[in-house]
């Protein structure tokens, strides 16, 4: 069957995503339209389905049925590294970076095979978020919110045309915590789009053009951070009904 | 001088007195390092795969095996010494090929176990295939079709020197990377670009490309094979003993680790004949124990703890 048409101004379209597991439905007919050139959130409470959507569209989990399409072409039961050089990166919630390897390592490993100067960009990005002099550390002896700055570093070395960023920003202490968001705004600045997971609201609300709300595997709103902030479904979402009407 | 270049040296000097040994030894004192080249070449296929890549295989003894007989009939059907020994490593890296793409969707125990299972399978066709193989009985091949012990000798030292260079290489190259990248974290590296089912298969048929081209070698010096030779599971256990103890995933791991537990078996196997395998799994749980990563850990860790080493480089 093939994929809906996509809309050329969104880098990515998703259509009717179910995955199933075993009869607990994790994701409910998903549908999803990231702008291009946009950083768009995507909240909801623990346990909603945002990192399944995050599996599915990367290709780490291919149970998914539905439509998924990137740049225009359909992906959906792609391996993960055809994507990745197709242009789609992604980090995880939880560091993954490599224990055993050195930072520059983690980082190079992820760069073209063709590419002669890999070394020297690695060593770039590095500089750029005063890890340099970490480079030939191994992974494992990193702090937390250094391997998860490492972690996005490394899908860095592809240029993806979008990033799919799950709790970037979990863990890390302040200071990092704003490197990591500064560098996000850069390069959303020359020309990145951003899918981001984020629980900290303020975040969402200074970085987010659009916002997606994924409740029980099923979006349940989307608009800019104002118009979902007082969406009655998200409010009971997150709080559930008692407060809400306790509230009012 | 840093670590490579001694290593480099050091690796040369071994090279030149490997080569002047024959003329300073007698018989036995050649077939012994005959053997431990054997093993070096063994342990360094192992890891390859186990090692660079995380899969542990239990059954590489049986790439070994199919060399060993693939040899045997060759040598019988009159073909010469080296080509029995190229076309014997042929077969056994055709067959790793659909192998690799079965097993190596299993991971941990499950690869383990089904690597298990491919040994025995070949001990079993070996040994019910009697038309071909000769079944328990074995084949036995006439001196006239086999070379000098001296040529088996380089041989078995080539195929030692050559594995050694094969995994220096890949370690210090973009693909060893990338092996190692999936030993850590596969998804991950699937994650950042790395296509892990072909480096594993890759990996896998170099690592049984090795056992083929020494079991060829192995029936010219033991000038006889049978199913239970061929597919000694205890072979599979000291390919693994050997990378565990000299250091898993390392160049000079497998080379160490040969050395000292062949010297050691030697040792023990003349002081205490009844015991000396006790003796040398009591070593060996001290070493997993006390030393994780192999005796070569040691000096990595020296390396690793020098001030300077934590501004360098190269990946």
């Amino acid at each position: 069957m093939s994929a809906p048409v996509c809309d050329p101004d969104h880098i990515l379209c998703a259509w009717g995503l179910t995955r199933d597991f075993g009869g607990v439905q994790a994701l409910r007919g998903v549908d999803l339209h990231v702008a291009r050139g946009s950083i768009t959130g995507l909240i909801g409470p623990n346990g909603s389905g945002k990192t399944t959507l995050f599996q599915v569209i990367s290709g780490l989990d291919r149970g998914a049925t539905g439509a998924v399409t990137f740049d225009r072409e359909s992906i959906l039961g792609w391996r993960p590294s055809q994507i990745y050089r197709r242009g789609l990166a992604r980090t995880f919630q939880l560091s993954r970076v490599f224990p055993e390897l050195t930072v520059l390592e983690n980082i190079v490993v992820a760069g073209s095979r063709h590419d002669r100067s890999v070394t020297e960009r690695a060593l770039g990005l590095l500089e750029r978020v005063n890890l340099r002099d970490y480079a030939a550390v191994l992974g494992k002896n990193l702090s937390y919110g250094q391997q998860k700055l490492v972690e996005f570093l490394r899908v860095l070395m592809s240029d993806p045309a979008l990033i799919l960023l799950d709790e970037p920003a979990a863990g890390v202490n302040p200071t990092l915590r704003q490197t990591l968001w500064d560098m996000v705004r850069h390069l959303n600045g020359l020309g990145a789009t951003f899918l981001v997971i984020e629980h900290n609201m303020e975040v969402i609300a200074d970085l987010c053009s659009e916002v997606y709300v994924l409740s029980e595997g099923e979006i349940i709103a989307h608009g800019d951070f104002a118009a979902i902030r007082n969406d009655e479904r998200v409010l009971e979402a997150y709080f559930g009904k008692s407060r809400r009407h306790g509230a009012a | 001088m840093n670590n490579y270049r001694i290593g480099l040296w050091i690796g040369v000097a071994l090279v030149a007195l490997a080569s002047l040994a024959p003329l300073g030894l007698n018989d036995y004192q050649q077939s012994f390092l005959l053997q431990v080249f054997l093993v070096i070449a063994l342990a360094q296929a192992w890891n390859l795969i186990s090692g660079m890549t995380g899969y542990v295989s239990f059954g590489h003894a049986a790439f070994f095996g199919v060399g060993a007989y693939a040899s045997a009939l060759l040598l019988t059907w009159g073909f010469p010494w080296w080509l029995a020994v190229l076309k014997s490593a042929g077969i056994a890296a055709l067959l790793a090929v659909p192998l690799g793409f079965l097993t190596l969707r299993l991971r941990g125990p499950y690869f383990a176990i089904a690597m298990l299972g491919l040994n025995e399978v070949g001990r079993i066709v070996a040994t019910l295939w009697v038309s071909v193989t000769h079944g328990g009985t074995g084949l036995t091949l006439s001196p006239e079709l086999l070379p000098s012990l001296d040529v088996k000798y380089f041989t078995m030292f080539g195929l030692a020197l050559g594995a050694t260079l094969l995994v220096a290489w890949i370690h210090r190259s973009r693909f060893g990377l990338e092996l190692r990248a999936i030993r850590e974290d596969e998804e991950a590296a699937e994650m950042v670009g790395v296509n892990t089912t072909l480096n594993k298969v890759i990996a896998f048929v170099l690592s049984a490309l090795i056992p083929g081209a020494v079991g060829a070698v192995y029936v010219m010096y033991t000038s006889y094979i049978n199913p239970s030779s061929a597919f000694e599971h205890a072979r599979n256990i000291e390919m693994i003993v050997v990378v565990l103890f000299g250091g898993s995933g390392t160049v000079w791991g497998p080379i160490i680790g040969a050395g000292t537990v062949m010297v050691l078996r030697e040792m023990l196997w003349a002081q205490f004949p009844a015991a000396h395998l006790a003796a040398l799994g009591v070593l060996l749980l001290v070493v997993v124990l006390y030393l994780p990563g192999g005796l070569v850990s040691i000096l990595r860790d020296r390396q690793r703890s020098r001030p300077d080493a934590r501004s360098g480089e190269s990946p």
